[in-house]
C-alpha cells in the first residue's frame, strides 16, 4: 500500500507527523520538555495517523498533545502556543487532503491551493483567541465563569454530537 | 453506501475541539482554547456546509467498440451535484488495459459544476472482450465535512477489435470466379485492362471501336478488355491453443495474437479488393462467418475475431472438421501448426485440388508455458521434439502443393498467391 503512494501523498503524510510532533515539542521553548516516553508514544500514534488518515489515531494523537499542553504548562499563554496551534492545524488539514482519496491519488494543485488558503484563514482564530486570553488574563474572573464555560462546552459538545449523529443517519 | 455521512476529518475536528475546550475549563488553562480554536472553526464550517442534494452517479464509455491500441474516455455523470466540492474516482486495473492517470485515480474540485468531473482515459492493449475494473466514486462537501460514497460502479465491457497489421498484396488470387471485383480474369469482358484488338462483331459496343486501327485496315476493329472478377476467400483461424505470452499491441505477441491480427489484415485486404471473404474459427466457440463483402461484413469478421477464445472443442476430429469449402474458394489457414487436426484438415483440402496456403503464425522466439515444477531441461527437450514434428508436418504439406509462409506483414502472401495463380492455369489431377 505505502509503496504505491504518490510523492504528493508522501509529503502529506510527512506533514501529519511533523505537525503533531511540532505541536508537542512547542512546549520546549516555554520551558516544559515532554518525557521521552510521551514523545515516542505521540510519534507512534502520529505514524498510524499518517498511514491511516481516516482513523481515530488522528484524534488520539491530537488529544495527547492538547492534554500535554494542559498538564505540562501551568502558565501556558506562551507565544509558542501559536506554533502548536499551527502544527495541529497543519496535521489536520494534511490528513483531510490525504483522506480525499487513496494513496495513489495524484494531488491536484487546485485542491492544495484551496486548503492552504483555508488553513491560513482559520489559523487566524488562534492569535485572536491568544490575544483575547492575554487581555483578560489579569482580570479577576467573574464568579461562576469557569462553571459557565464548562456548561457551554458541554452543551456545545452535546449539540455537535447530536447534529453529527442525526445527519449521519 | 449512499447518503451524506460525516467525514473522519469532521469527527476529528469536533472531538479535538470539544476536548480542548473541556480541558481548558477543567484545568482553567485558556491556552488550550488557543490550540483548538482553528479546529473548532473548521468543524463549524464543515457542519454548516452540509449538502442537501442527492447525487446520482453513472459512468459510460465514449466508445464500446474500438481497435487495440486506440483510446477512449470513461465519463462520469453526476446529477444533482449541488454542494459537491470534490470528486474522487478510483478505477481498479484490468488485464490488458492501460489507463490515464496511470494509477486509475483522479480527484478534482468541481464546486457543484458536474461538467468538471474528471474523465479517465483507457486504452485496451489487446484484442478481445475487455471489461473495465470496478470504479469507486466519492463526493466530498465543502470544508470536507461530509462524504457521499464511495459508491461502486461496475466496470463496463468493450469489444476490442484486432489491429489490422500493415498488409497489402499486389498478387492476383488463384481462382477469381465471381462477377465483380478487382482481380483480372482470364476471360474478356467489361474491365479496364487491355486484352486485344479484334474485328468488329455484331453486338459489340460502339464505344469500344478503335478508329485508328479501323481506318488503317478498312474494317471496323474493337478493343477488348479483360473482365474483372472477385474471388471467394476462406480464412481458417486456428484457436486451439495460444502459445507464448501476450504483451499487448506494443509488446510481445503470442501465437494467437499473430493469428488473429493476420486474419484481420488479410480479411481487410480482400474485402477492400471486392472479394467475398468467409471465416471459420477452429476453437471452442466454433465462430463461423459466411461469404460476404463490404465494410459491414468486415466489421462482422473483426467482431468475431475479437471474441476468439483459445481452447479445444469437445468433438474435435480431423474427419469431422467441416470447413464447408466450395469450389474455387481460396483457403488461407492461419495457424501455428502445432495441432495434428489442423494439419490433417489442410492436407485434405489440398488433395481436393483447392488452392490452400498456410500462414505460419508461431512466433520465432515463443516459449511454451509449462506446469510449475516441471524440469526445465525436460520441457525444453519436449518443445524441441514438438517443433521437429511440426517441421515434418509442414514439409509434408509442401509436398502436397500447399505453400507455408511465416507471417511477416505486407507481401506475405504475394509470392505464394502468384505461384498458386500460375498453377491454377495448368491442367491438374484432382485426388478425391
Amino acid at each position: 500500500m505505502i509503496r504505491r503512494w504518490t510523492p504528493g501523498q508522501w509529503g502529506l503524510r510527512a506533514l501529519i507527523v511533523v505537525g503533531v510532533l511540532g505541536a508537542l515539542l512547542a512546549t520546549v521553548p516555554a520551558g516544559a520538555t515532554p518525557a521521552p516516553w510521551l514523545v515516542v508514544l505521540v510519534v507512534l500514534v502520529a505514524l498510524i495517523f499518517a498511514v491511516f488518515p481516516d482513523s481515530a489515531a488522528g484524534a488520539g494523537a491530537m488529544v495527547l498533545v492538547v492534554a500535554w499542553w494542559g498538564v505540562g504548562l501551568r502558565d501556558g499563554l506562551h507565544p509558542a502556543a501559536l506554533l502548536a496551534a499551527a502544527g495541529l492545524l497543519v496535521a489536520h488539514v494534511a490528513a483531510t487532503v490525504a483522506d480525499l482519496g487513496p494513496g495513489t491519488l495524484p494531488l491536484d494543485r487546485a485542491v492544495l491551493t484551496r486548503w492552504s488558503r483555508r488553513a491560513l484563514l482559520v489559523l487566524l482564530a488562534a492569535p485572536l483567541a491568544w490575544g483575547v486570553a492575554t487581555l483578560v488574563r489579569d482580570q479577576p474572573a467573574p464568579a461562576g465563569l469557569w462553571l459557565a464555560g464548562l456548561v457551554a462546552a458541554l452543551v456545545g459538545l452535546i449539540a455537535a454530537n447530536l447534529s453529527f449523529t442525526r445527519r449521519a443517519g | 453506501m449512499t447518503g451524506w455521512r460525516p467525514t473522519a476529518s469532521l469527527g476529528r475536528a469536533l472531538l479535538v475541539g470539544t476536548a480542548g475546550i473541556a480541558f481548558a475549563v477543567i484545568f482553567g488553562d485558556p491556552v488550550l482554547v488557543v490550540l483548538v480554536a482553528p479546529l473548532v472553526l473548521i468543524a463549524a464550517l464543515g457542519l454548516l456546509h452540509r449538502p442537501t442534494s442527492a447525487p446520482r452517479l453513472s459512468s459510460h464509455l465514449d466508445h464500446v467498440t474500438l481497435h487495440e491500441g486506440q483510446g477512449t474516455a470513461v465519463r462520469l455523470v453526476v446529477e444533482d451535484a449541488e454542494g459537491v466540492e470534490h470528486v474522487t474516482r478510483v478505477s481498479a486495473g484490468a488485464p490488458h488495459l492501460a489507463s490515464r492517470p496511470l494509477s486509475g485515480s483522479a480527484g478534482v474540485l468541481i464546486d457543484g459544476d458536474a461538467a468538471r468531473v474528471p474523465t479517465l482515459e483507457v486504452s485496451p492493449r489487446r484484442w478481445g472482450r475487455r471489461t473495465l475494473g470496478e470504479e469507486k466514486v466519492g463526493l466530498t462537501s465543502a470544508w470536507a465535512g461530509y462524504r457521499w460514497g464511495a459508491l461502486p460502479l461496475s466496470g463496463q465491457a468493450m469489444d476490442v477489435l484486432p489491429v489490422t497489421a500493415p498488409f497489402d498484396s499486389t498478387a492476383e488470387v488463384p481462382a477469381p470466379i465471381g462477377l465483380v471485383g478487382r482481380h483480372r480474369s482470364r476471360r474478356t469482358g467489361d474491365g479496364s485492362e487491355f486484352a486485344s484488338i479484334r474485328p468488329f462483331h455484331a453486338g459489340d459496343k460502339l464505344r469500344r471501336i478503335n478508329w485508328r486501327v479501323s481506318l488503317r485496315s478498312d474494317a471496323l476493329h474493337v478493343v477488348t478488355a479483360r473482365a474483372e472478377q472477385d474471388a471467394g476467400v476462406l480464412l481458417v483461424v486456428d484457436a486451439l491453443a495460444d502459445h507464448g505470452a501476450s504483451g499487448g499491441v506494443d509488446g510481445q505477441a503470442s501465437s494467437l495474437d499473430v493469428t488473429v491480427r493476420a486474419a484481420a489484415a488479410v480479411a481487410e485486404h480482400h474485402i477492400r479488393s471486392g472479394d467475398r471473404v468467409s471465416m471459420r474459427v477452429v476453437g471452442p466457440g466454433h465462430e463461423l462467418v459466411g461469404h460476404g463483402t463490404g465494410t459491414r461484413h468486415l466489421r462482422m469478421l473483426l467482431g468475431k475475431l475479437a471474441r476468439v477464445r483459445p481452447g479445444e472443442p469437445r468433438d474435435l476430429a480431423p474427419d469431422r472438421l467441416q470447413l464447408r469449402v466450395t469450389a474455387g474458394t481460396v483457403v488461407i489457414v492461419l495457424s501455428p501448426m502445432l495441432a495434428d487436426t489442423i494439419g490433417t484438415a489442410t492436407a485434405m483440402l489440398a488433395r481436393r485440388g483447392l488452392p490452400v496456403m498456410v500462414v505460419d503464425t508461431l512466433p520465432e522466439d515463443v516459449v511454451p508455458a509449462v506446469i510449475e515444477g516441471t524440469d526445465a531441461t525436460v520441457a525444453d527437450l519436449a518443445w524441441r521434439m514438438r517443433r521437429v514434428d511440426r517441421d515434418q508436418q509442414l514439409a509434408r504439406l509442401a509436398t502436397l502443393g500447399c505453400p507455408v509462409v511465416p507471417w511477416r506483414g505486407p507481401g506475405t502472401l504475394d509470392d505464394v498467391m502468384r505461384r498458386l495463380a500460375r498453377r491454377a492455369q495448368l491442367p491438374q489431377v484432382v485426388t478425391r
